[in-house]
């Protein structure tokens, strides 16, 4: 209690040195703990530097979808990886409403597009140009798809990219959603151990990009008119015939944070996270089998040069 | 047999009015199948028809929600220190010591079989290394449990106090037990904030209503000579409730108590889903995401054990009144407590037990290798399942026959052939005097050639309302009708019509493989041995466990959902079908060996017809956990309205969530009154 009182006053006092106020130490910054790996890394590294700042800092289990009511109420106060390609209306909602608010990009650098396990550029042999799914949608179709290729797309509640590409492209191909991310997983272990044909919506970083050798189908690139205007692109009827739009991720918090926390705030709003620094450490855990604490712990020692100077930024 | 001769005035009156509602529905579907080129609103409901009913629900839903969230906040607020308080307790005693205590209340209630059921099932738990999350369950299952008790005791109270209210207190617990849980989470969330309160909440909900059935039956069945001699003592209407009738119902609200605990601990998965609380369910959802299904199957067995654990301890605390040695008890509390303080400093961790791990990633690599050696002859097992059977009972033969499929194109003329194959079997049938059964081969060869989800309404409706008819009267077809209606103008009757064929096909298949495999069980003494444990299995396991391998076999689609929700729900269909055939009176058995039948005569003439309602009862549970399964298949990739409960769950849609899961409620509601209605009338005809 007294080292923490002492802290606001030399944390006041270095204040006037420009260093955001520390708030309320006292009380933990409660971080949302989404269901997948990734974000598990993001929110850990992010939740050691806050308490490298003198913060308290708790790790809350949450669901992606159901979080923003939590956010807005101020029961967890930030969660640190949101992609807006599959962001649920309820967090615009909270954003118009004032209760919640974006801090910032992660600065992560997502790819999402029609993906396919490497092994099935040999049963479709002008893979990965996306013009030779037009001659192979009928090694990809299944009972329910006949006589069209099948497309394993998004769980419907992200949305349907994939069934729009293959509109838009005019391929010979029915999407099917997926009930859930284990599904599409589930999909493209299969599809890697039978050496079966797969076409799939994916995204990266996702650990498993690498433990199933997934590759990206080249699609024209996705420009501002090719989602407006039909003209552009291969096909001339319709839009949608480009690669993905480019997603964003990045961090939300709860509308009180930065009178509460305003340092921690501002170290939040700063914290970005790099893919070649989030992927090996999601290989160390889903593949290796470390735990989260000790493969971020491991991280945070040896990349100080990557977080310190966010830290001392907002607190020095 | 004087039940013969009772059934046959009964039977006939009930096959001219079969008769005539058969005909009726024919009618009533041919005219649709003429019509339809003309009129296409009488196969698609037109959008501009469609009342924006959920939109309405949702709008008076928030505002409602609104008005009653200070007070469920509060509520909220305080329900949060029993469970940090329990979760403090569970989490903080060191493992040897829970694992002593068990074992003692194990000795205690039911002798070394259950102290020893008691501590190997905890050491398994340990060694899975969910040991930390696994008391973060327990202490979830802690509070809300006697949340569950108290209002489904309150609730079997006011409905035996208050005969007035009964009618209206057995629809709110069907309707708590048939709106599945994930439609409610969005609201919940809303009213109680976000943690572990609303998952507390919500296995509240779903856990209540065993208890507050089995309070009615128990007080309901207190001998009227107890009662009295409460009322002549001269004690107020709250001593002889308290001091006499519900000490006499003790055992029958033990069982309520018994069933109130597994409710609970099936719905420990689902409040996961919602987050806030670091347990076992998490941990089950975590490695499902990875199609883990070593680690998943893992996880969920440490649910499974915790579930025998609690079932055969209250079960036997239900039943039994011996208690045995204290002496044992305490020595083993006392063991458990030793052993901690003697090894104290070099006490493991629990969760850095990894014994399990070794076996999870061989059942994970069994998977791999299963899959890779029969991939082909799956793949066609897949496949000629779905041509030959489930598309065309989706989108009916006129549409199924593809050349890809069957090899030809489905014509007109076809059709034409079929329906006189069809007339022609109806005639025979009239003629042979099955006028009743003729007129279905008809009903059912149009359904077939238009496909479940392309049937027009007007046909649904009479159908249904002729089948209630047929059930239970006319209230029942009534009923039926009214409710239906709702689901046609809120504009989910597309989704509710595919929900109907996925679980319409599933439980018929269940119908059939259930029965057999009962029939079989009540056959062979060692056929049950070996089907009853893995009837127990998967009714306790989270069912999202099962998708994993389904999908890895099958891949996402609608053969997966069907096999994933036949997995679940075949399990009653075995148990009451078993049930009815061994539980045949004596006297009528008897009667029957003497005067000479066969084994299988017995089995034909006796024993199935007695059985008949039992399994008719199997049937009804079958049907109910079938659309409860189709919630959990919407994760694989289904398109009914298990997708829209998941869709309104991820966009915190409350309208949508509480629509669609009431259209699901409705469908399951009215099939439960039917099958009701045909058990009951069976149970009369057989004089019981």
């Amino acid at each position: 209690m007294k080292t923490a009182s002492l802290g606001i006053v030399l944390s006041a006092v270095a204040g006037l040195a420009q260093a955001a106020d520390m708030g309320a130490v006292d009380e933990p910054i409660k971080l949302a703990v989404n269901e997948w790996t990734g974000q598990h890394v993001t929110t850990h590294v992010a939740g050691e530097m806050l308490k490298a700042a003198g913060y308290n800092v708790e790790y809350v289990t949450a669901g992606m979808m159901n979080q923003f009511q939590a956010l807005a109420d101020g029961d967890i106060h930030a969660t640190l990886e949101i992609w807006s390609s599959n962001v649920s209306d309820e967090y615009a909602k909270k954003v118009d409403e004032g209760t919640v608010v974006e801090i910032g990009d992660l600065g992560l650098d997502a790819k999402e597009g029609i993906a396919y396990p490497a092994h099935v550029a040999e049963l479709c042999p002008g893979l990965p140009a996306w013009e030779a799914l037009q001659e192979c949608a009928q090694v990809f179709a299944t009972a329910e798809t006949l006589p069209g290729g099948r497309l394993v797309d998004y769980p419907a509640d992200w949305g349907t990219p994939g069934a729009d590409r293959m509109t838009g492209l005019d391929l010979p191909f029915k999407a099917v959603p997926a009930g859930s991310e284990g599904a599409l997983i589930a999909e493209l272990r299969a599809s890697t151990e039978r050496k079966s044909p797969l076409l799939i919506t994916f995204w990266q970083p996702h650990w498993a990009m690498s433990a199933y050798d997934v590759q990206f189908v080249d699609l024209p690139a996705g420009e501002e008119a090719c989602f407006n205007d039909p003209a552009w692109g291969p096909n001339p009827n319709a839009v949608n015939d480009c690669d993905f739009a480019p997603s964003r991720i990045f961090k939300a918090g709860w509308s009180g944070f930065a009178d509460k926390w305003p340092a921690a705030y501002e170290i939040l709003s700063n914290y970005e996270l790099a893919v070649e620094d989030q992927q090996p450490m999601m290989g160390a855990i889903d593949v290796d089998g470390g735990a989260v604490e000790e493969v971020v712990a491991t991280w945070m020692t040896g990349n100080e040069d990557k977080w310190r100077p966010v830290v001392d930024a907002a607190t020095k | 047999m004087s039940a013969d001769e009772q059934l046959t005035p009964h039977a006939l009156t009930h096959l001219t009015r079969g008769t005539q509602v058969a005909l009726i529905t024919l009618l009533v579907g041919a005219l649709c199948l003429v019509l339809e080129p003309l009129v296409p609103w009488l196969v698609i409901w037109p959008a501009e028809w469609v009342l924006p009913a959920t939109d309405w629900v949702g709008a008076g839903l928030k505002w409602f929600l609104e008005g009653i969230k200070p007070v469920a906040r509060l509520f909220s607020e305080l329900m949060r220190y029993p469970m940090n308080w329990a979760n403090a307790a569970l989490g903080a005693t060191p493992w040897p010591i829970v694992i002593g205590l068990v074992t003692a209340l194990g000795w205690y209630i039911g002798g070394l079989p259950m102290a020893a059921l008691g501590f190997l099932g905890l050491s398994f738990v340990l060694s899975s290394g969910y040991w930390p999350q696994s008391m973060n369950t327990l202490a979830l299952v802690a509070v809300s449990v006697p949340l569950a008790l108290i209002l489904g005791g309150a609730i079997g109270i006011l409905a035996n106090e208050v005969p007035r209210v009964k009618s209206v207190v057995q629809a709110v617990l069907d309707v708590m037990q048939t709106v599945p849980t994930f439609a409610y989470l969005t609201p919940l969330l809303l009213l109680f904030g976000f943690g572990p309160v609303v998952g507390l909440i919500a296995s509240a909900i779903y856990a209540a209503p065993p208890m507050a059935r089995n309070v009615m039956l128990g007080l309901e069945r207190v001998e009227p000579e107890i009662k009295e001699a409460a009322i002549m003592s001269g004690g107020t209407r709250f001593q002889q409730l308290f001091q006499v009738e519900i000490p006499s119902a003790t055992t029958q609200i033990m069982i309520g108590v018994n069933q109130c605990l597994m409710a609970a601990l099936s719905m420990v998965i689902i409040a996961a889903v919602i987050g806030g609380f670091n347990d076992i369910g998490w941990e089950v959802l975590l490695t499902m995401r990875k199609a883990q299904f070593g680690e998943a199957l893992l996880a969920g067995m440490v649910i499974v054990v915790f579930a025998v654990i609690i079932d055969r301890m209250s079960g036997a605390l239900a039943t039994e009144r011996k208690r045995h040695d204290r002496r044992v008890v305490w020595a083993l509390v006392a063991f458990g407590v030793v052993f901690t303080a003697l090894f104290w400093s070099s006490l493991p961790n629990a969760s850095e037990f990894t014994l399990m791990d070794p076996v999870a990633g061989a059942v994970d690599s069994g998977l791999t290798a299963f899959t890779q050696a029969n991939g082909p002859w799956l793949d066609a097992l897949k496949n000629n399942s779905m041509f030959y059977v489930l598309l065309p009972l989706r989108i009916g033969l006129d549409q199924a026959v593809l050349p890809f499929t069957w090899g030809f194109a489905w014509t007109p003329a076809m059709s034409y052939g079929l329906f006189a194959a069809g007339a022609v079997i109806a005639a025979l049938m009239a003629w042979r005097g099955h006028a009743t059964g003729g007129l279905m081969v008809l009903i059912g060869i149009g359904m077939l050639e238009t496909g479940i989800a392309n049937l027009p309404w007007p046909f649904v409706l009479s159908g249904t309302a002729a089948l209630g008819w047929v059930a239970g009267g006319r209230k029942l077809a009534l009923m039926s009708v009214i409710l239906l209606s709702t689901i046609l103008v809120s504009g989910l009757w597309e989704r509710a019509l595919l929900s109907l064929y996925l679980s319409g096909a599933a439980v018929f298949a269940c119908a059939v493989v259930g029965g057999a495999i009962g029939l079989l069980s009540a056959v062979s003494e060692t056929a049950w041995k070996i089907v009853r444990p893995i009837c127990d299995m998967l009714q306790t396991i989270p069912l999202f466990v099962f998708l994993i391998p389904v999908l890895m076999v099958f891949q996402i689609g609608e053969f997966s959902a069907f096999l994933a929700i036949c997995a679940y729900a075949v399990v009653p269909m075995i148990r009451y079908t078993r049930h009815g055939l061994v539980n045949t009176p004596d006297e009528m058995m008897e009667a029957a060996i003497s005067s000479g039948a066969t084994e299988w005569q017995i089995l034909r003439d006796i024993r199935a017809p007695y059985a008949a309602p039992t399994i008719l009862l199997g049937l009804n549970q079958t049907i109910l956990y079938a659309f409860a399964m189709l919630v959990i298949a919407a994760l694989i990739g289904t398109t009914g309205l298990g997708q829209s409960i998941y869709l309104a769950l991820g966009q915190a849609d409350v309208g949508l969530g509480i629509s669609a899961g009431a259209a699901m409620a409705i469908l399951a509601l009215i099939a439960d009154r039917m099958v009701q209605g045909f058990a009951e009338e069976r149970r009369q005809a057989l004089g019981l």
